[in-house]
C-alpha cells in the first residue's frame, strides 16, 4: 500500500466542522459547521462552491442526493432541511423531530431522507412529495440515534441504548443486536455482509450481519467521549477511524492490525471522516480544518 | 338577407343598409365611424380630450400645454445659492381657460361666500369622528348669537321688551297706543280691544299710582305677523292637535283652554268664532263646542260658584301675607332631602385594629364554625398537601388533650394496610401536619383522601375507623360508645357515610371512565436522559453477560416484526412485505384530539370502517335479542338487573352514517374488553351500551330507524348467525319500492331456515336462565305475538308502523295486545330471561311483519354478538 499523503487541506472557517461527507461520486464534499452553515467544496481543487445557510443551530449531518441536485441536512434546531444545490435555497424544512437531529441520509434513489434524532426516533421523509410529516417513524430505540446507514433495502440505526437495529424492508423485520456499549457510529462493508460499529469503549467492532456474531475488533485509537466515526475502504480491505489523539487509524479488516496512522493534527480529535466511494481517498475533519488524503497522482 | 327574399315579402325598411360584408373580411363588431366623428373639438375647432380616456386634460395652445412651444415639465433644481422652492402643484395648474370655463371640468365664477350669502347656514358637514352624525353636544347647546343691531341697541340703553325711541309719559304712551298708525291690513279695532282687554283693566285700576311725571320707555313695537296660508283647509283650521290625540296634554288643554296655543283663540268674552282645530266634525259655526276628542277630566268643571279661576288666583297672590310681590307662595312643600341611616353592623362584628391581613390565619377570636364536613376549613397546610407540597414544619404545636379513643391501634392498622409510612398515625399529637388519610376502598389501591373531620380529632379517628371497616364499625361502636347517645351515633354514621362518598378518591369516581393504559406511554422525548449505557430493560442479563464476554450472536440478537409503511416500500422500490401492521394504528392514536367536535364530526368515510360500524351496531342490537350460550348467560344474568333503562321505552339502535359519541363509547368498550377479565368486560360493555342508548336517544333521529329494520331482518333466521360475518355493505337498506314493494322477501326465504332453527331452539332453552322481570315478560310478549294469527297485509302493516313511530312508546301495540298477553306463559317457559329485556320497540315492530319468525332466532343473534363483543 502506497503511502497516503495530504493532498489538500482546507480551512473551512466554520468554527468546528461537525461532519464531512463525500457526495455520491466523491468529487465534492460537504462540511457541516457549528456556524449553522453547510459548505460544498471541491476538495481536489480546494474550491468552496456554495454555502447553504438556513439552519438555526449547528448542523450535525448532511448528505447529498444521488444526482447531486439536492442536499439534506439536519441540525440541532430539530429540523431537517432539503436544499437545492444550485440555488442554495431550502426546498423543504421538516420539523417532525422533538429534539436535535443527529444524523440524516438519503436512501439509494434519494427519494427518501431518513433522519435520526436525540428524541430516540428515526423518521422517514418523503422528499418527492410535498408531505411535511414523516412517512414513518421508528420508535424502537430508547435513546439517541447516533447514526443511520441505509442500503437498498435495509436501514441500520445505531443508538446510545447500546443497540444496533437493522430494519429490513424486504422481509418486514427488525433485528436488534445488543452491543453492550454505546454505538457512536455504524457503517457497512460494501458487500453488505458486515457492519462496522464504533463503540464508546474505544473499539471498533465488526459484526456479521446475518448471524450477529462478532467477527473482529479493532482497537488502538482513543475514543474518550467523542462520537467517532468510522469508514470502510473502497475495497473493504481496511477499516478507518479517527481518534481523539488527532490521528486516523487504518486497520486491516482481516488481521485487525493497524496498518497505517495518519496524523491530522496532534491532540485534536478527528471525529468525522468520509471515504471516497470508489477510490482511495479519505477526507477527515478536525476542528475547522478538513484534509483530503490520498495517493498523489503520479507526477513522474 | 338577400334582396330576393325581401322583395317577395312586403317589408318596409328604415334607414340605409350597411355595406355588404366581403367574404374574406372579418366582420368587425365595431360600428363604423368617420374619423372626424371620433374627435371632440372645442369652440375653436381644436381637438379636445387628448388622452381623455387615459386621464389627460385638454391642453391649450393647440394641445401644447402652457406655451405655444408646448408644455415643458418643470425640473427639480436646487443649489446652495438657490434653494428649490417647495411648490405644490394643483390640478388647476394644468388647466386652460376652457377647463375653467363655464362648462369645463373646473368652472370658475364669482359668487358670494356662503357666510355672506344671506341664506340660512347650510348644514355643516361633520367630522367623521368615532360617533357618526351631528355632535350631540352641539345640538344641546346653542350659542346665543346676538346680532350687531341688538348689541348696538343695548349699548344705547335698550332693554329687551322695550321699544326704541324717546321716553314717554304715561299719558303719551296711552295716546300713542291709540294712535297706532297702521299701513295696510291690520286687525280690526274691536278684535284688538279684546286681546288687550285684560291688561287694560288692570292698568286702569292702578292709574292713580303713576300720576307723577315719570317717563317710560315706549312700548315695543309688536309686528303683527300674518301667517302665510299654505294649505287648503278652511280658514283658521289647523289639523289634529297632536296633544289630544296622544291623550297627553288634555288636562292642560282643558284647564287653560283660553291660553292654549291652538289657532284662532277666541275669548269667551267675545263669543265669536270658536274653531279649535281639533278634528273634523266641529263645524266652523258651531259656537264653542267642546273638544270632543279630548278626554273628559274633572279639571273641566268648576267646583265653586263665582268668577273664573284666574281671578281667584289673582286674589290669592295679592292676599298672601309673607309673600313678596310678584312671587307666589309654593303650594307644595319642598321635597325634603332624604337622610339615610348608617349601615347596620353585622351581628358578629368585633371592632379591632386593622393590623392583621386577610392572608394571615384567623385569630383566636374567630369562633370555630359548626362542624360541617370541613370542606371550607381547608387551612393553608391542607391546601398545600392537596397540591402535593411538602408541609412546612410547624413550630408551635397546639396542645390537644389526649383522647381515650383507641385511635392509636386503628391508625396502626391503617398504616399496615396502606403499607406506607403515613403520618396520620400521630393524629392526636400532630393533628394538622397531614390532612390526608389513605382510604382503603374494598380491594382498590389505597389512595389519599381528604380528612373532613380534622377539626375534631376524635371524630376523625372514628371516621378513619369507619372507612377502614364499615360494617364492623357500626357494631363496634354499639359497644364502646356509651357516652354518646344513640341518636348522635346514628347521625354521625350518616355523616361519615356522606363524607366517605364525598371524599372518595378521584380514582373511585373516575375509575369507570378510564381504562388502564395497556402499555406505558412513549418515553417523553423531552426528558433528560442520563448519559449512560443503561439498557432500559431492553437487554436481558444473559445478553449483557454475553456481550461482556464477547459472545455476540444468537443471544444478543432480537428479532421483531416490523412493518414498513407502504410509501416507504414504494420509495425503496421494494414490494410491500405485507402482513399485519402492528403499531401503526396505535401510533396515530395520541394525535386524535378528544374534543367534542371530533366526536361529532368524524364520520365514516371508507367502506371498511362502515362495515365495522354496521356489524358493531347490529351487534349491540342483537345482543339484546339473542340468547347466549350457557357460559355467557350466567355472566349476563348478573349484569342484567343493572340495566336502568327499560327496553320498551328504547328506540331501536340504528345504523347511522356518522360516528357518534355512542360509537366511540362502543370502541372504548371493545378495547376495555380486550384488557379486562371477561366478567368485568361484559358488565362494562352493557353499561356502556346503556349509555349508548342514551346518546342515541339524544343524537339520533327517529327517521334513521327505518333504514335499519330491513337490514337486520334477513339475518334473524339464518343459521349462520353464529358465525361472525360482515354484512353486505352494498346492500340497499331502503325499503323495497316499485314492484317489490309488496313482496316480503324475508318470508320467502324464511321457510328454508326453519328446519335448522328448531334444533337450536331446544339447546337454547336449556341454557336460558329463569330470572325474569316484568319488563322482560312484556318484551317477550311482543316477541311471541308474532307467532300466531294470519299475516297482516304489508301495506297495512307499514301504515301501522308509521303511526306507531309517531306516537309515544307506550302506544306502539294497538292491535295485538290481547294476543300477546296470551303468550306470556308460553314464553316464560321458552324465553331466555334476561336478554329479552333488551328487546326494543323497533325490533318488535319489525318482527311483527314477519309472522312466522321464531322467537329463538333472536336469541341466536344475541349470542353471536356477545361473542363478537368479547
Amino acid at each position: 500500500m502506497t503511502e497516503l499523503t495530504t493532498i489538500a487541506s482546507l480551512q473551512c472557517k466554520q468554527q468546528v466542522v461537525r461532519a464531512v461527507r463525500f457526495n455520491v461520486d466523491g468529487t465534492y464534499c460537504l462540511t457541516c459547521g457549528a456556524d449553522k452553515k453547510i459548505k460544498l467544496w471541491n476538495p481536489q481543487r480546494q474550491l468552496l462552491l456554495k454555502t447553504y445557510g438556513g439552519h438555526a443551530n449547528e448542523v450535525l449531518d448532511a448528505a447529498g442526493s444521488c444526482d447531486s441536485s439536492q442536499i439534506v441536512s439536519c441540525s440541532v434546531d430539530k429540523s431537517v432541511i432539503l436544499w437545492d444545490v444550485t440555488t442554495g435555497q431550502p426546498i423543504r424544512r421538516y420539523r417532525g423531530h422533538a429534539s436535535s437531529v443527529t444524523c440524516v441520509t438519503y436512501n439509494e434513489e434519494s427519494s427518501m431522507a431518513i433522519s435520526g434524532s436525540v428524541d430516540n426516533t428515526v423518521a422517514f421523509w418523503d422528499v418527492i412529495s410535498r408531505r411535511q410529516e414523516p412517512v414513518q417513524v421508528l420508535k424502537d430505540a430508547k435513546d439517541t440515534i447516533t447514526s443511520i446507514k441505509v442500503t437498498d433495502h435495509e436501514i441500520l440505526t445505531c443508538s446510545v441504548d447500546c443497540h444496533v437495529r437493522l430494519y429490513d424492508i424486504r422481509v418486514g423485520k427488525m433485528i436488534s443486536d445488543y452491543i453492550g456499549h454505546i454505538v457512536t457510529f455504524g457503517s457497512m462493508t460494501h458487500d453488505g455482509q458486515c457492519y462496522v460499529l464504533s463503540c464508546a469503549d474505544g473499539s471498533i467492532k465488526l459484526f456479521d450481519k446475518d448471524s450477529g456474531e462478532l467477527l473482529n475488533m479493532f482497537t488502538g485509537h482513543e475514543c474518550k467521549d467523542y462520537m467517532l466515526e468510522n469508514a470502510v475502504s473502497e475495497k473493504d480491505t481496511h477499516i478507518i477511524s479517527g481518534s481523539a489523539t488527532g490521528e486516523v487509524f487504518y486497520w486491516d479488516l482481516i488481521s485487525s492490525n493497524c496498518t497505517n496512522k495518519l496524523v491530522h493534527t496532534r491532540n485534536k480529535p478527528v471525529v468525522s471522516l468520509s471515504h471516497h466511494p470508489t477510490e482511495n481517498y479519505l477526507i477527515t475533519a478536525c476542528e475547522d480544518e478538513i484534509k483530503l488524503w490520498g495517493i498523489k497522482p503520479a507526477e513522474e | 338577407m338577400s334582396d330576393s327574399d325581401s322583395d317577395d315579402e312586403p317589408v318596409i325598411r328604415y334607414g340605409t343598409p350597411l355595406d355588404p360584408i366581403e367574404e374574406d373580411e372579418i366582420p368587425s363588431k365595431r360600428k363604423y365611424q368617420e374619423p372626424a366623428d371620433q374627435y371632440a373639438v372645442d369652440a375653436h375647432g381644436r381637438r379636445r380630450f387628448h388622452g381623455a380616456f387615459t386621464g389627460g386634460f385638454s391642453a391649450g395652445h393647440g394641445n401644447k400645454v402652457g406655451t405655444p412651444e408646448g408644455w415643458t415639465p418643470s425640473t427639480f433644481k436646487s443649489s446652495r445659492s438657490e434653494k428649490a422652492q417647495i411648490s405644490s402643484q394643483r390640478p388647476e395648474d394644468f388647466m386652460d381657460d376652457e377647463d375653467r370655463g363655464e362648462h369645463g371640468i373646473a368652472p370658475r365664477h364669482m359668487h358670494t361666500q356662503s357666510e355672506f350669502s344671506g341664506q340660512k347656514r347650510r348644514q355643516r358637514r361633520f367630522h367623521d369622528g368615532p360617533i357618526p352624525g351631528e355632535p350631540v353636544l352641539e345640538q344641546l347647546l346653542k350659542a346665543v348669537h346676538e346680532t350687531a343691531a341688538v348689541k348696538m341697541l343695548r349699548a344705547m340703553g335698550w332693554r329687551p321688551g322695550q321699544g326704541a325711541g324717546d321716553r314717554l309719559t304715561r299719558a303719551d304712551k296711552k295716546k300713542a297706543k291709540k294712535q297706532h298708525k297702521v299701513y295696510g291690513c291690520y286687525m280690526p279695532p274691536e278684535m284688538r280691544q279684546e286681546n288687550e282687554g285684560t291688561a287694560d283693566e288692570s292698568e286702569d285700576s292702578s292709574d292713580s299710582e303713576f300720576e307723577y311725571e315719570t317717563l317710560f320707555a315706549p312700548d315695543d313695537y309688536e309686528p303683527y305677523i300674518l301667517q302665510r296660508k299654505n294649505d287648503r283647509f278652511g280658514l283658521g283650521y289647523s289639523g289634529l292637535s297632536r296633544h289630544s290625540v296622544l291623550g297627553n296634554l288634555v288636562g292642560e288643554y282643558g284647564a287653560d283652554a283660553g291660553t292654549s296655543r291652538s289657532h284662532l283663540v277666541m275669548k269667551e268674552k267675545g263669543k265669536k268664532v270658536s274653531i279649535r282645530g281639533q278634528a273634523f266634525g266641529v263645524g266652523a259655526f258651531e259656537a264653542d263646542d267642546e273638544d270632543i276628542y279630548a278626554m273628559e277630566d274633572m279639571s273641566h268643571y268648576d267646583f265653586a260658584i263665582g268668577g273664573s279661576a284666574q281671578e281667584k288666583k289673582k286674589a290669592v297672590t295679592q292676599g298672601g301675607a309673607n309673600v313678596l310681590e310678584g312671587f307666589v307662595k309654593a303650594s307644595k312643600p319642598l321635597p325634603s332631602v332624604p337622610a339615610y341611616p348608617p349601615p347596620a353592623l353585622p351581628r358578629d362584628y368585633v371592632p379591632g385594629a386593622a393590623t392583621s391581613s386577610r392572608f394571615e390565619p384567623p385569630g383566636p377570636s374567630v369562633k370555630q364554625r359548626d362542624q360541617g364536613l370541613g370542606r371550607h376549613e381547608l387551612s393553608a397546610e391542607a391546601r398545600g398537601a392537596l397540591l402535593g407540597e411538602a408541609p412546612v414544619p410547624k413550630l408551635q404545636e397546639q396542645p390537644i388533650p389526649p383522647t381515650p379513643q383507641p385511635s392509636q391501634t386503628t391508625d396502626d392498622l391503617i398504616a399496615k394496610i396502606t403499607g406506607r409510612n403515613v403520618n396520620f398515625v400521630s393524629t392526636n399529637e400532630k393533628p394538622k401536619e397531614l390532612d390526608f388519610i389513605p382510604v382503603t376502598d374494598s380491594n382498590k389501591p389505597v389512595a389519599k383522601a381528604f380528612r373532613p373531620f380534622m377539626s375534631d380529632p376524635n371524630k376523625q379517628a372514628r371516621y378513619e375507623r369507619y372507612l377502614k371497616d364499615k360494617e364492623g364499625f357500626a357494631s363496634e361502636r354499639e359497644a364502646d360508645m356509651d357516652a354518646v347517645s344513640e341518636w348522635e351515633r346514628n347521625r354521625e354514621l350518616v355523616e361519615f357515610e356522606q363524607a366517605a362518598k364525598l371524599y372518595k378518591p378521584l380514582t373511585g369516581i373516575m375509575g369507570d371512565r378510564f381504562t388502564h393504559a395497556s402499555e406505558p406511554d412513549d418515553i417523553n422525548p423531552l426528558t433528560v436522559v442520563a448519559k449512560s449505557s443503561t439498557n432500559y430493560g431492553l437487554a436481558t442479563p444473559e445478553q449483557i453477560d454475553a456481550a461482556k464476554r464477547g459472545l455476540y450472536g444468537v443471544i444478543t440478537r432480537n428479532e421483531a416484526k416490523w412493518r414498513p409503511e407502504s410509501l416507504v416500500c414504494k420509495r425503496f422500490n421494494i414490494p410491500d412485505p405485507g402482513g399485519p401492521r402492528p403499531d401503526s394504528k396505535s401510533d396515530d392514536k395520541p394525535k386524535v384530539s378528544y374534543s367534542i367536535f371530533s366526536y361529532l364530526e368524524s364520520s365514516v368515510h371508507d367502506k371498511d370502517s362502515f362495515t365495522k360500524e354496521q356489524t358493531k351496531f347490529s351487534g349491540s342490537k342483537s345482543l339484546l335479542n339473542t340468547p347466549k350460550p350457557a357460559q355467557s348467560n350466567t355472566k349476563s344474568d348478573a349484569v342484567k338487573p343493572n340495566d336502568p333503562i327499560p327496553s320498551t321505552s328504547e328506540e331501536n339502535p340504528t345504523i347511522n352514517k356518522r360516528i357518534t359519541v355512542a360509537e366511540l363509547f362502543m370502541k372504548e368498550s371493545e378495547k376495555a374488553m380486550e384488557n379486562n377479565k371477561p366478567a368485568v368486560a361484559v358488565t362494562e360493555t352493557i353499561e356502556k351500551f346503556d349509555r349508548m342508548d342514551l346518546y342515541k336517544s339524544i343524537f339520533l333521529s327517529d327517521s334513521e330507524n327505518e333504514d335499519e329494520t330491513p337490514s337486520t331482518k334477513p339475518n334473524d333466521n339464518s343459521a349462520e348467525d353464529f358465525i361472525d360475518k360482515p354484512k353486505n355493505v352494498e346492500r340497499n337498506l331502503s325499503p323495497p319500492r316499485g314492484i317489490f314493494a309488496n313482496i316480503d322477501f324475508d318470508e320467502l326465504n324464511s321457510w328454508r331456515r326453519n328446519a335448522k332453527t328448531d334444533k337450536e331452539e331446544k339447546a337454547d332453552n336449556k341454557n336460558n336462565s329463569k330470572e325474569e322481570t316484568a319488563k322482560e315478560t312484556q318484551n317477550n310478549k311482543e316477541d311471541t305475538a308474532n307467532v300466531y294469527g294470519p299475516q297482516i297485509p304489508e301495506n297495512l302493516m307499514k301504515r301501522l308502523e308509521n303511526n306507531e313511530e309517531k306516537r309515544a312508546d307506550d302506544s306502539f301495540r294497538p292491535i295485538f295486545r290481547k294476543k300477546t298477553e296470551k303468550e306470556v306463559e308460553i314464553h316464560e317457559i321458552n324465553s331466555s330471561s334476561s336478554e329479552d329485556s333488551w328487546v326494543e320497540a323497533k325490533d318488535v315492530k319489525s318482527k311483527k311483519v314477519k309472522k312466522k319468525k321464531k322467537k329463538h332466532k333472536v336469541k341466536h343473534k344475541k349470542s353471536k354478538h356477545k361473542k363478537k363483543d368479547r
